[in-house]
Formats: C-alpha cells, sequence, structure tokens
C-alpha cells in the first residue's frame, strides 16, 4: 500500500502538483489518468522519489518515504519495480544483461543462479529465445517485456508503469496491459500505473484516478468512469471520435 | 554569476556523490577495464597523428629561425623537446582530447539521461553518478598520462624525421640538442598537468552529461558545453600549474 499525502510539486513557478492525496492499494492496478502534460509523469517520480516534492509525505506501507534519507530509501528502492515510458533498457547491454543488472548489483548470488532468475522472469513476459539481442534490435512491445521483466526480477513489492503502452499498437497494447494486470494478481503487489489510453482504463482500471491539470480531479472504479457526470472526465473519457460516436449510439 | 556559483554548487554535489566507493567492486573493475580499453585504443590514432606532426613543424620553424651562425643547429634538437614536452604535448593533446573524449562521456551519460535510463538506476537504488562517471575519471586519470608521454616521443621524433627529411640539421646534432640539459624534472612537470587536465576533462563532461534536461538536442548541447568548459578551464589551469610548478 502506498499513500500520498497533500503533496505539492513546483517547477520554478509552474505549480505542477496541487495538493494531492491519494491511497494505492495492494493486490489491485492502481491507475494514474489524464491529458498529456497534466502531470503523470512528475507524480509517478514524486511516489518514488525521484522528483522530491515541496511539501507534502509519501508512505510506503506507513513508512515515512519522504522523511528518510538516502541510505534509508535504498532499501525501499529494492523493493520497487519500475518501467519507464520508453523502457529505459540500457542500450550497451543484451536483453540477458539488462534483466540480471539489479540481480548482480544486490544480490550475492551465483552468476549461474542469476541466469536462471533472469530466465525466469524472461519466461513470464513470454520472451524466450531473445537473450542475446541488443535493445536497439527489439520491436517496442518486446522492449516494453524487457523492461517488466527488469522491474520484477528483484520480485518487487511495488511496481510502478509510466504509460506501459505508448507507442504500441492496441493489439500489442492490450497484451501488455493484462501481463502488468497478472503479475499485479500473481505476486500480490502494489502497481501503479500511468495512462492515458482508454482501452487501458476500461480493461485494468481496478481503481481509476483521474488527474486534471495537476490536482485530483476524480477517483472511482471502471465501471464507474463510464457514468460519470463530471464534465473534465467526460471530455476526457469521450474526447475521441470514436467514444463520442459510441456514445450517441448508445443513448 | 549567481548562476555561475549554482553550476559551480551543482558540480562538486555531483562529485561528492562521485567519490564514494562503487556498490560492487566487480562491476566497477569491469567498466573501468572497458573504459581503459576504449578510451585508450579511441585516442591513439589521432593523438599519434597530431603528435608527430606538431613536432615536425616545430622543429622545422625553429631551423628555420636560426640564421646566426652564432647558436648551433642542436638548439633545433633542444628547442623542440622542450616545446614538445613542455606545453604542445600535454596541453594541446589535452585539449585534443577534451573534444574527443570529453564530447563522447557527455552524450554517452546524457543520451543515459533523456531516456531514463539514469532513473531506472536510481531507482534500482545504484548512485548512478558513481556507477557511470567515476570509472571514467579513473579510466582518463590512468590512459591521459600514457597517451601523453606517447605523444612526447611521437612529437620529438616526427621533428627528428622532418629534419632527416629537409637535411636542415643533421641527426648527432638533433639527438645532441635533445639530451643537452635535460631535465627528468620536465616530464614530470607534464604528467603532473595531464593528471589534472584528465580529471577536468572527465569530470565536467561527466557533469553536463548528467543533468542534460530535454531530448536528443540537448544532448548535443550538453557536449558542445563540455568540450567548451573543459577547454577554458584546462586553459586556466595550465596557466596557474605553469606559475606554481616553474617558478
Ligand atoms: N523536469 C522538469 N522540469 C520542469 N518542468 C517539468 C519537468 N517535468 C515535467 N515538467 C512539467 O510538468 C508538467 C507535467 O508533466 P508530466 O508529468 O510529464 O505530464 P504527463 O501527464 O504527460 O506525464 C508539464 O507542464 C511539464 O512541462
Ligand atoms: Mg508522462
Amino acid at each position: 500500500m502506498i499513500e500520498a499525502i497533500h503533496i505539492n510539486k513546483y517547477f520554478g513557478g509552474n505549480h505542477v502538483l496541487k495538493n494531492i492525496s491519494c491511497l494505492f492499494e495492494k493486490g489491485r492496478t492502481n491507475l494514474i489518468i489524464g491529458q498529456s502534460g497534466s502531470g503523470k509523469t512528475v507524480l509517478m517520480k514524486c511516489l518514488v522519489g525521484l522528483y522530491e516534492v515541496d511539501s507534502g509525505k509519501v508512505l510506503y506501507n506507513d513508512r515515512n518515504f519522504s522523511a528518510m534519507k538516502t541510505e534509508q530509501r535504498k532499501m525501499i528502492r529494492q523493493e520497487i519495480g519500475m518501467l519507464f515510458q520508453q523502457g529505459a533498457l540500457f542500450d550497451m547491454m543484451n536483453v540477458e544483461e539488462n534483466v540480471m543488472f539489479p540481480l548482480s548489483m544486490f544480490t550475492n548470488k551465483s552468476i549461474e543462479e542469476n541466469k536462471d532468475r533472469a530466465n525466469l522472469v524472461l519466461k513470464r513476459v513470454n520472451l524466450e529465445n531473445a537473450n542475446d539481442l541488443m535493445p536497439s534490435e527489439l520491436s517496442g512491445g518486446m522492449r516494453k517485456r524487457v523492461a517488466i521483466a527488469r522491474a520484477i526480477a528483484m520480485n518487487p513489492q511495488y511496481l510502478f508503469c509510466d504509460e506501459p503502452n505508448s507507442g504500441l499498437d492496441p493489439q500489442t497494447a492490450g497484451v501488455i496491459d493484462h501481463l502488468i494486470q497478472e503479475i499485479t494478481l500473481e505476486y500480490d503487489i502494489t502497481t501503479i500505473v500511468n495512462t492515458h489510453d482508454m482501452n487501458s482504463v476500461l480493461s485494468i482500471g481496478d481503481q481509476v484516478n483521474f488527474i486534471y491539470k495537476g490536482e485530483l480531479w476524480w477517483q472511482g472504479t471502471k465501471d464507474e468512469i463510464l457514468e460519470t457526470t463530471n464534465p473534465e472526465l467526460n471530455e476526457f473519457v469521450f474526447g475521441t471520435e470514436l467514444t463520442s460516436r459510441l456514445k450517441k449510439s448508445i443513448s | 554569476m549567481y548562476k555561475f556559483l549554482h553550476t559551480v554548487g551543482d558540480y562538486v554535489l555531483l562529485m561528492s556523490r562521485v567519490f564514494t566507493r562503487p556498490q560492487k567492486g566487480k562491476i566497477f573493475w569491469t567498466h573501468l577495464f572497458n573504459e581503459l580499453q576504449s578510451l585508450g585504443v579511441e585516442s591513439l590514432g589521432i593523438v599519434a597523428i597530431i603528435s608527430t606532426f606538431m613536432g615536425a613543424v616545430v622543429a622545422i620553424q625553429t631551423a628555420f629561425n636560426i640564421d646566426s651562425p652564432l647558436i648551433p643547429l642542436s638548439m633545433v634538437g633542444y628547442t623542440t623537446a622542450q616545446s614538445v614536452i613542455l606545453e604542445f604535448s600535454p596541453t594541446v593533446i589535452s585539449l585534443i582530447l577534451a573534444g574527443k573524449v570529453g564530447s563522447r562521456i557527455a552524450s554517452e551519460i546524457g543520451t543515459m539521461r533523456v531516456t531514463e535510463q539514469i532513473d531506472a538506476l536510481e531507482i534500482m537504488g545504484v548512485n548512478s553518478a558513481n556507477y557511470l562517471i567515476f570509472p571514467k575519471v579513473v579510466a582518463c586519470l590512468l590512459i591521459n598520462p600514457v597517451l601523453i608521454v606517447f605523444s612526447m616521443w611521437l612529437g620529438v621524433l616526427g621533428g627528428w624525421i622532418a629534419m632527416e627529411a629537409s637535411s636542415l640539421v643533421t641527426t648527432t646534432d638533433y639527438l645532441y640538442g635533445i639530451r643537452y640539459d635535460f631535465r627528468p624534472y620536465t616530464v614530470f612537470y607534464a604528467l603532473i598537468k595531464t593528471v589534472f587536465f584528465a580529471y577536468i576533462i572527465a569530470s565536467v563532461a561527466g557533469f553536463y552529461g548528467y543533468f542534460t534536461d530535454g531530448g536528443a538536442l540537448e544532448v548535443g548541447q550538453a557536449s558542445t558545453k563540455a568540450v567548451v568548459s573543459s577547454s577554458i578551464l584546462i586553459i586556466l589551469v595550465n596557466l596557474i600549474l605553469t606559475q606554481i610548478l616553474l617558478t
């Protein structure tokens, strides 16, 4: 469980996060949705401490992460897996080395044991026989899978995904979404996903937090979101040609 | 002025994170070894070419300017060796390396920043500053002196080839000039300078790369800034060290 309490974040004079409080529960995929530039990435980076909050605090299972020193944070960081928007694979390493990296950095196991673990998680994301490929040789969907494998290699308690299906075709995007949801249930972890894709929202949105211009504007589930009367959320959900036509034809 | 102090502050803070004990010794050694290899191999060619030609030009110009019969022709060897060892090799080659190695370090680390690879390291709990910059600084400190000594040899050799080819000065005179009043201290002095310059090159490039903000365009700008700043610093530090060490 992760809790954000009255978080504020400024970049110079730009007030990017405005007093955001929300709860992300264990065993669920918690979504943060909103338009591009609404502050999703900044919120996620504040939660994991890549950006410092200007006020407010972040709790990991009631442990006050915001008040911790670097060394204490490192302990929590090892319970965190994160999937970045472009994958953020290390370009100089092949697939296997990428997945093995956190293992060889933070465990004292033998290379063989780490290799086994890497192969296990690569198999979990349905990516076999790609161990020797370099990141530049992978397709978008494969990159995301490797990144997920690397994120779960250390058996994290918390999984963060920043727009996991950006740049993917709808089918592949769906596969990645479901993979994330399965992993969440299987390992019973706290998962937080940033997205602006309504397909993801409707398929994996156990808990949805809608951010509008840096404010937490609406909270609910994927089923409640279709009934919403909130005008800004309505605009976001039914803003595209496809969804607005569908809505008309239903009503 | 405020911005300048701010930059210096950021640099000092970054260096305090760079100079810590690597989290995993084995990974550090592998990194260092790879860096040594790529830095050394990458720069060998350009250092060889520039040093040889530089030595040749210095020798020819010196020979050309001696028109008084009172000055012995062995002065050509003496002057070439002195200028190559004291100044041309350590400073000019370091400036070349600032361009070549500095821009590569800055763009490599900058690319890692804008593609969130540095964030990925931090999330795992890796001290990314230490992990990325420390091996490069150590590699430069180790390999640059080797390159500079290599450059000194080639500079003097280049002068000799030029004198042989143009028959301006005989080999005996040239060799006599090189050995004349040769003080090992000059080589020591040059290597001290080289070590300072090597540190400037790697750490300044690491700094600009590490704090790149934006995309591909900013990576290019970061590497330009790295080259300009480290070149200026090299020239300033050169002046200061020359004052301290030679007076
Ligand atoms: N490192 C940064 N420095 C300054 N401003 C930033 C930075 N990162 C994000 N911002 C600003 O914060 C706002 C939210 O950005 P972001 O969280 O990336 O949006 P998104 O919801 O698309 O992920 C934007 O206005 C952006 O310009
Ligand atoms: Mg974003």
